[in-house]
C-alpha cells in the first residue's frame, strides 16, 4: 500500500517545483537562429530598367484572350514573372473589370502540360523543320480559327490570298450569330451598340449577356449601372435557367425550341392590348395578331399573364432593351420589338467600326464547324492550318469530325496545350500563352470608341521554345511567298510597322503612349441604321412535343465552351447555377425527375439518335419540365491532368444538314430519352442547400420599396 | 475465509507530476543549449555604431561561410574602397528588398578595372553569356516573414534627423554587422524574431502581428 | 512593468465604452466592405480573383466534397426569397439570391478569444488578424465562426496546388500555408500594407481608394465596396451612414425602413463588418 499521500505541504511544494521548472524553460525570448544560410538562391538582374524595381511590381497593359471579347487588362509583373491579371482602366470595352476566366488566365500560362516543342506526326522536332514541312506541304491550306480580330487576321488573309482564297472557317459555338445576323436584317447593322445602362427593362431570351454572350464583362459593369437608380427590371425568357435568368426580376421557363413563338406572343399582347403599332411592317403585324396567347400556351407553356407581365413591364420602363439568341426566328421578332418600342436610337445605336476593315473582327459560329466537316469530307480541302479552336471535342459526333480530319492531306495545329484535335495533327507549333505574346484585337462591341487593344508580352516565355501566334503566322506568311514580309524579323517588328501606320505616327513617343494605355486609336465609320422594311416573321415548332425530353446545351461563365476545362481554378469555380465542381450534371424539373424516378445523386443515362452520354442529376425548379439541360465544358478525352471529369453534351447534338445559315448548335435541342442507371454518388457541389431556411442570409426587398427609398446605397 | 484482497495501488500522482515536470524542463531547457552550441549567439558584442536616435540589440552571431558563384570581397570594395550600401544595395531605400546589385552595376566599373582577376573573368563571362549569377542568400529569414528594408531605412536614416546617408553603412551594419570586416557576405546578427522584437520595443516599432506575419 | 490589476481595471473601462467610440482598442482605421446583392451577376470573378492574389491552393474534387476547399470568398447560391415568397410553386420565377461571403471581420469575432496561442487576433486596422506561424491548428476558431468562413490547411496543398511552373504565378507578398494551418480571407493585407507604404513613401496619410481588395477590383459590376470607416470622407462610410447601420449594436433602428442595407447574424452580437444591401425583386 502506497504511503504517499497528497497534503496540502506537499502538493504546494509540487506545484512550486513544477511551475519553477516551467517558468525555468520559458524564461528566454524565442531565440532559436534558424540556419537557413546558404539555402535559397537570389538570382540577380542582368540590366534592368530603371523603373524595374525587386519587391515592387509593375504593371504592363495587354489584351485578355481567354474569351473572344478581348477584354483590355493589365499585368502586375514582379521580378519577370506576371502574377495577376486585372482590368485595364483605359479599356472602353471593359474599363478596369475582368471576369474569372480572365483571372484564370494566370494558370495557364504557367501550367505544367503546356507544349514545348515543334511536333512532327508526335515526335519532337525543330522550328526550322516543323516550318519547312509546313512551307512545303500547306499550299493553299485553309484556315480554321476560333473568332480572330486585328494583324494576326490580316497575316492569315494574307496567307489564304497567296495561296489561292482558301476559306477561313471562324468557330465559336459561343456565339452571337442569331443576334448578328437578325440585326442585319431588320436594322442593317450586325453589330449595334447596347447600351444596358440606359434600359429601364432588358428583356433577354436565350441570350445570356452577364454570362457568355457578347461582351460580358462590358454588359456587367453596364449592368451594375442598369441596376442604380432609377432602378431597371430584367426579364428572361429561357428554357434553362442561365446566369442573367438568375439574375431576373422576371424569369420565364419556355419549351426550349419555343422561344421565338414566345416573344411573338409578347408582341401580340404590346400591339393589341397596348396599341403599339406596326404601321410600317405589315408582315410582323399579321404574325403577331396571328400568334394568340392560347397559341402561345401550346406551343411553349407559358401562360397569358405572364406574356401581359412582360408586355406591361416594357410599356412601364422605357426605353426598354430586348436581347435574343435564341435563334434567328427569335432575334428578328426582338429587334422588330425594338423598332415599335422606339428602343432604336436609345439603347441600340449604330456601330461605329473602326476604318481598317483589314482588323475587324470574324466572329465565329457553328455553321462554320459544320461546313468545315462537310467540305473536308468532300474532298475540298487539302490542307489546314488549326488555331484557337477544338473542332474535334467540339463537334457532334454525327458530323464525324475526325473522320472529316482524317481526310484532308495536311493538318497543321497551332495550340499551347494538346487537345482533341493536335492529336489529330501532322505538324504541331507549340503557341505562346497569349500573354507572353504581341497582337492586335478589335472588340466586338459595337462602340464608337475606335480602339484597337495591343497584347504585349507581359514577360519573356516560360518555355523558350515556344513562339507567339503572330510570330509563327508571320513565319508561316514568309513561307509561303507573302509580299511585303521579308522586311519583319519578328511579329513585334512587323505590329509596330503596322500599328504606326495605322494610327499615322511612328514616333517612339507615340509607340510608348499607346502600350502604356493598352490600346491604339483609331478613325470610326459613323453609320446609320438601314432599317430594312417590313419583317417577315416566322418560328419553327419546336421539335419537342409536350411530354418528350430536349436535351439542350449552354456555356457557362468559367469552362466557356470546353477551353477552360485545364484549369483547376475553374474546375474548382462552382458553376453559378447547380454551384457543382469538378463534374457535369444534368439539370431537371422535380417533375421530371419524379417522372423517370432520378433522385439526388443519381446516374442517368440520356439516349439521342446522335448517341448517349451518362451523369449525374441536377433536380431544381429552374427549368421547363420538358427540358434537360447538360451545361458543355467538360467531357475531354484528352486535354490534361485536371479535364478528366464529365461528359461532353456537344457529342450528342444535332448537324443538321438544314438550313445551316439558321440553325446554331447550341440553340437546337436534340429530342432525348433519360434512364437512370441505378449508380447513385453525391454530386460535389459547394453547398447542398438551395434554401436560406428562413435566415436573413441573401435577403430581399419588393422593388417599391427601393423606389420609395429613391435607391438605397 | 477468502484471502485478503491485494490492495489496488494509487497511482502515484506526485511522482509523476514532478517526473514529467523535470524531463520536460530537461528537454525544453537543454534544446536550447544545443541550440546554442549549434549556432552561438553572443549577447553584446561589437561596439554599437553610431546612430542617433537608435537602441537595438547588439548581439552578434556567428554565420557559416557561404560560397558564392563570384567571390565578392565586401572589405574590399565597402571598407577599403569606400563604397555606400546603397551604391549597390540601392532598392534598400525604395522597397522591402535590398536587392543584390544586377550585374550591369560591377560591370560599371570592371569592364576596365581589374579585368585580369580570375573572379573579374567568371563574372564578365556570365555577364557576356546573359546569365545572372545565381548568389546564396546569406542573411534569410523565412517565407513567412515579410521585412521591408524600406520601412527601416525611413526609419533610421531617411527620415532621420541627425542621420547622414553617407553614414547608411552604420545602419545596415545593425542587422547585417560591419561588413567591412568580411569577404563573401556572413550572416553576423541573429535575425530572429526576439532580436527584430527587442528592437522593435525599444525604439517603438509597430507592434501588430501582422505588420510582419500576412 | 505595469502592475496587472492595473491593467484589468484600464482595460475593462476602455471595453466598456462600446466599441462605437474606439472600443477597447484606439483603432487607427476601421476597415469594413458593402456587398450591393443587386448588382451582385454570382459570376465568381470575386472569387477567382482572390484564388489568384492569395496564393489560394485548389484541392480537387474529393477534398472539395469532404470541406477540405480553401475559397476565402464564396458565392453562395439559394433559390429561395423568405422575405418575399415565391409566386410561382413551380418555377423559380424570380431567379436566384447570390451571396458573396467572406472573412466579416467581426469587432467582436467569436474566432479571437478562443485561439489557444493568440494566433487570431484584433489589430489596430480594426482587421481579424491570422497570423500562419503561430497557428497550432487547433481549429478552435474554425468551430466558433458562425459564418463558416474559416479554411483550415488540413494537407499540405501547396505541391498539387502549384506543380512547377506554376508556382512562379504565386503571390510573394503574402505566405503560402503549410499544413495545420488556418486561414481566411483577410481583407487582402498585403494590399492594405502595401498602401500604407506607398503612403509612407510619398508622406502623405491613406486616402479613400488607395486601397483596393481584389475582389473589389475584379468586381465587373462594382457591387463591391471597400474602405475605412474612420475616414468619414470615404465612400463606405457614407453607405453606412446612409443607410443607417451602426456598429456597437444589432438593434438597428432606422427612420426609414425601406433603407437595404443589414448585417448577416449581427443579432449575435459578434459585430460583423461588411454590409449587404438587399437585392430587390418586382414582387
Amino acid at each position: 500500500m502506497s504511503k504517499t499521500k497528497i497534503d496540502r505541504r506537499n502538493f504546494l511544494k509540487v506545484l512550486g517545483l513544477g511551475s519553477a521548472g516551467a517558468a525555468l524553460a520559458g524564461c528566454d525570448m524565442p531565440s532559436y537562429v534558424t540556419s537557413d544560410e546558404g539555402k535559397e538562391n537570389i538570382y540577380s538582374y542582368l540590366a534592368p530598367e530603371e523603373y524595374v524595381i525587386p519587391g515592387i511590381g509593375v504593371w504592363y497593359a495587354s489584351t485578355c484572350q481567354q474569351c473572344p471579347a478581348s477584354c483590355g487588362v493589365h499585368g502586375r509583373v514582379r521580378e519577370g514573372r506576371v502574377l495577376k491579371l486585372e482590368g485595364n482602366p483605359d479599356a472602353s470595352v471593359n474599363k478596369g473589370k475582368i471576369c474569372q476566366m480572365g483571372q484564370a488566365a494566370i494558370q495557364g500560362h504557367f501550367h505544367p502540360e503546356r507544349i514545348e516543342n515543334p511536333l512532327i506526326n508526335g515526335q519532337k522536332a525543330t522550328w526550322d523543320e516543323a516550318l519547312a514541312l509546313v512551307a512545303k506541304k500547306s499550299g493553299g491550306a485553309a484556315w480554321l480559327t476560333g473568332a480572330m480580330s486585328g494583324h494576326q487576321r490580316v497575316l492569315i488573309d494574307a496567307h489564304r490570298t497567296a495561296g489561292g482564297n482558301a476559306r477561313h472557317y471562324a468557330v465559336e459555338v459561343v456565339n452571337a450569330r442569331p443576334w448578328e445576323d437578325a440585326s442585319l436584317a431588320t436594322l442593317g447593322d450586325a453589330n449595334p451598340n447596347l447600351h444596358i445602362d440606359k434600359a429601364r427593362a432588358v428583356l433577354a431570351v436565350g441570350a445570356d449577356f452577364l454570362g457568355t454572350w457578347g461582351n460580358p464583362v462590358k454588359s456587367m459593369r453596364d449592368y451594375g449601372n442598369f441596376r442604380s437608380a432609377p432602378r431597371g427590371v430584367l426579364m428572361s425568357i429561357e428554357p434553362a435557367m442561365s446566369m442573367t435568368g438568375a439574375n431576373s426580376d422576371i424569369w420565364v421557363t419556355a419549351r426550349p425550341g419555343s422561344e421565338a413563338a414566345v416573344l411573338m406572343g409578347v408582341g401580340h399582347i404590346l400591339t393589341t392590348k397596348h396599341g403599339v403599332s406596326v404601321a410600317d411592317m405589315p408582315s410582323a403585324a399579321l404574325a403577331f395578331a396571328d400568334m394568340t396567347p392560347t397559341k402561345v400556351l401550346g406551343l411553349s407553356d407559358v401562360k397569358e399573364e405572364q406574356l401581359a407581365k412582360i408586355a406591361d413591364t416594357l410599356m412601364a420602363n422605357s426605353p426598354s432593351l430586348i436581347l435574343a439568341n435564341a435563334n434567328h426566328d427569335t432575334a428578328k421578332v426582338a429587334q422588330v420589338l425594338n423598332m415599335m418600342l422606339g428602343n432604336v436610337g436609345q439603347t441600340l445605336t449604330p456601330s461605329a467600326a473602326i476604318t481598317a476593315e483589314a482588323l475587324l473582327p470574324v466572329t465565329g459560329s457553328s455553321k462554320d464547324l459544320v461546313e468545315f466537316a462537310m467540305d473536308a469530307k468532300a474532298g475540298k480541302i487539302s490542307s489546314v492550318f488549326i488555331s484557337g479552336t477544338n473542332p474535334v471535342f467540339l463537334a457532334p459526333s454525327k458530323l464525324d469530325m475526325a473522320g472529316a480530319l482524317a481526310k484532308v492531306g495536311f493538318k497543321v495545329a497551332i495550340a499551347d496545350f494538346h487537345d482533341e484535335t493536335t492529336t489529330a495533327c501532322d505538324v504541331v507549333l507549340p503557341a505562346s500563352s497569349a500573354l507572353e505574346a504581341w497582337g492586335t484585337h478589335v472588340p466586338v462591341d459595337g462602340s464608337d470608341a475606335g480602339e484597337v487593344y495591343i497584347q504585349q508580352p507581359l514577360m519573356e516565355n516560360v518555355h523558350a521554345n515556344t513562339r507567339g501566334l503572330g510570330d509563327i503566322l508571320l513565319a508561316v506568311a514568309k513561307g509561303a511567298g507573302v509580299d511585303g514580309l521579308a522586311e519583319f524579323e519578328d511579329y513585334y517588328g512587323y505590329l509596330r510597322t503596322a500599328v504606326s501606320a495605322l494610327i499615322g505616327s511612328d514616333l517612339e513617343g507615340d509607340w510608348n503612349s499607346i502600350l502604356q494605355k493598352g490600346k491604339a486609336v483609331t478613325a470610326v465609320n459613323h453609320s446609320n441604321f438601314n432599317a430594312g422594311g417590313d419583317v417577315a416573321l416566322g418560328f419553327s415548332e419546336p421539335a419537342a412535343k409536350a411530354g418528350t425530353l430536349t436535351l439542350i446545351t449552354s456555356a457557362r461563365q468559367g469552362l466557356f465552351d470546353g477551353r477552360h476545362a485545364n484549369l483547376p481554378w475553374l474546375q474548382e469555380a462552382p458553376d453559378q447555377i447547380s454551384k457543382a465542381v469538378w463534374d457535369s450534371w444534368a439539370e431537371i424539373h422535380p417533375k421530371t425527375a419524379a417522372k423517370i424516378g432520378a433522385k439526388d445523386g443519381d446516374y442517368i443515362t440520356i439516349t439521342s439518335a446522335n448517341g448517349s452520354i451518362t451523369t449525374r442529376v441536377f433536380i431544381y425548379k429552374g427549368i421547363h419540365q420538358d427540358a434537360i439541360s447538360v451545361p458543355m465544358g467538360r467531357g475531354h478525352t484528352n486535354y490534361g491532368l485536371y479535364a478528366k471529369n464529365g461528359v461532353n453534351p456537344l457529342s450528342l447534338l444535332d448537324a443538321s444538314s438544314g438550313d445551316r445559315q439558321t440553325t446554331e448548335l447550341l440553340n437546337s435541342g436534340v429530342s432525348v430519352t433519360v434512364k437512370p442507371t441505378g449508380d447513385n454518388r453525391h454530386l460535389v457541389r459547394l453547398m447542398d442547400v438551395d434554401s436560406q431556411h428562413g435566415r436573413k442570409l441573401a435577403a430581399t426587398i419588393t422593388a417599391d420599396q427601393f423606389d420609395r427609398n429613391q435607391g438605397g446605397a | 475465509m477468502p484471502a485478503d484482497r491485494p490492495q489496488r495501488k494509487t497511482f502515484p500522482w506526485i511522482r509523476a507530476f514532478i517526473g514529467t515536470a523535470v524531463v520536460g524542463a530537461l528537454i525544453v531547457v537543454g534544446a536550447q543549449i544545443f541550440e546554442q552550441q549549434l549556432h552561438p549567439v553572443k549577447p553584446g558584442g561589437t561596439p554599437p555604431p553610431r546612430v542617433p536616435n537608435a537602441d537595438f540589440p547588439t548581439d552578434t552571431f556567428d554565420g557559416k561561410d557561404v560560397t558564392q558563384p563570384i567571390n565578392y570581397s565586401h572589405k574590399l570594395h565597402a571598407g577599403d574602397l569606400g563604397i555606400n550600401c546603397l551604391y549597390c544595395h540601392t532598392y534598400a531605400r525604395r522597397s522591402k528588398v535590398a536587392g543584390i546589385p544586377p550585374t550591369a552595376k560591377c560591370m560599371g566599373c570592371h569592364t576596365v578595372v581589374g579585368t585580369e582577376k580570375p573572379e573579374i573573368q567568371k563574372l564578365t563571362a556570365m555577364w557576356s553569356k546573359g546569365q545572372s549569377p545565381a548568389w546564396k542568400k546569406v542573411n534569410d529569414v523565412p517565407d513567412f516573414v515579410h521585412f521591408s528594408h524600406e520601412r527601416h531605412l525611413q526609419r533610421f536614416l531617411l527620415n532621420n534627423k541627425d542621420m547622414n546617408i553617407k553614414d547608411s553603412p552604420d545602419v545596415c551594419a545593425m542587422c547585417h554587422g560591419d561588413m567591412n570586416t568580411v569577404g563573401v557576405a556572413k550572416k553576423m546578427k541573429p535575425l530572429t524574431m526576439g532580436f527584430c522584437v527587442t528592437c522593435h520595443e525599444k525604439n517603438k516599432g509597430p507592434a501588430d502581428c501582422t505588420r510582419c506575419h500576412k | 512593468m505595469p502592475s496587472l490589476l492595473g491593467n484589468v481595471f484600464k482595460g475593462w473601462s476602455d471595453y466598456s465604452k462600446g466599441i462605437e467610440q474606439g472600443g477597447n482598442q484606439k483603432y487607427e482605421h476601421m476597415f469594413s466592405m458593402s456587398i450591393d446583392l443587386d448588382k451582385c451577376t454570382g459570376c465568381n470573378a470575386c472569387s477567382t480573383a482572390c484564388y489568384a492574389e492569395n496564393n489560394l491552393a485548389w484541392v480537387g474534387e474529393y477534398k472539395f466534397a469532404s470541406r477540405q476547399s480553401m475559397h476565402w470568398m464564396r458565392i453562395e447560391r439559394y433559390f429561395d426569397e423568405p422575405d418575399v415568397g415565391s409566386s410561382d410553386p413551380e418555377s423559380l420565377d424570380r431567379g436566384a439570391s447570390f451571396l458573396p461571403m467572406m472573412c466579416q471581420q467581426c469587432n467582436a469575432a467569436p474566432c479571437e478569444p478562443v485561439c489557444p496561442v493568440a494566433a487570431t487576433y484584433h489589430t489596430v486596422d480594426a482587421l481579424n488578424a491570422q497570423v500562419y506561424n503561430r497557428c497550432i491548428g487547433s481549429r478552435y476558431c474554425a468551430n466558433n465562426c458562425p459564418f463558416r468562413v474559416r479554411y483550415f490547411n488540413f494537407y499540405d496543398n501547396a505541391p498539387t496546388a502549384w506543380p512547377a511552373p506554376m508556382d512562379q504565378g504565386l503571390n510573394p507578398d503574402l505566405s503560402v500555408r503549410s499544413k495545420g494551418v488556418m486561414e481566411k480571407c483577410t481583407f487582402c493585407i498585403q494590399r492594405i500594407r502595401g498602401a500604407n507604404e506607398t503612403a509612407k513613401r510619398e508622406g502623405r496619410e491613406l486616402k479613400d481608394g488607395d486601397i483596393v481588395t481584389a475582389c473589389q477590383q475584379t468586381c465587373p459590376t462594382s457591387a463591391i465596396v471597400f474602405g475605412d470607416l474612420l475616414d468619414k470622407t470615404s465612400e463606405i462610410s457614407k453607405i453606412w451612414k446612409r443607410q443607417q447601420v451602426k456598429l456597437g449594436t444589432y438593434k438597428q433602428e432606422k427612420e426609414n425602413k425601406d433603407l437595404r442595407g443589414y448585417r448577416i447574424f449581427e443579432e449575435l452580437n459578434i459585430e460583423p463588418k461588411v454590409l449587404y444591401l438587399e437585392r430587390v425583386r418586382e414582387v
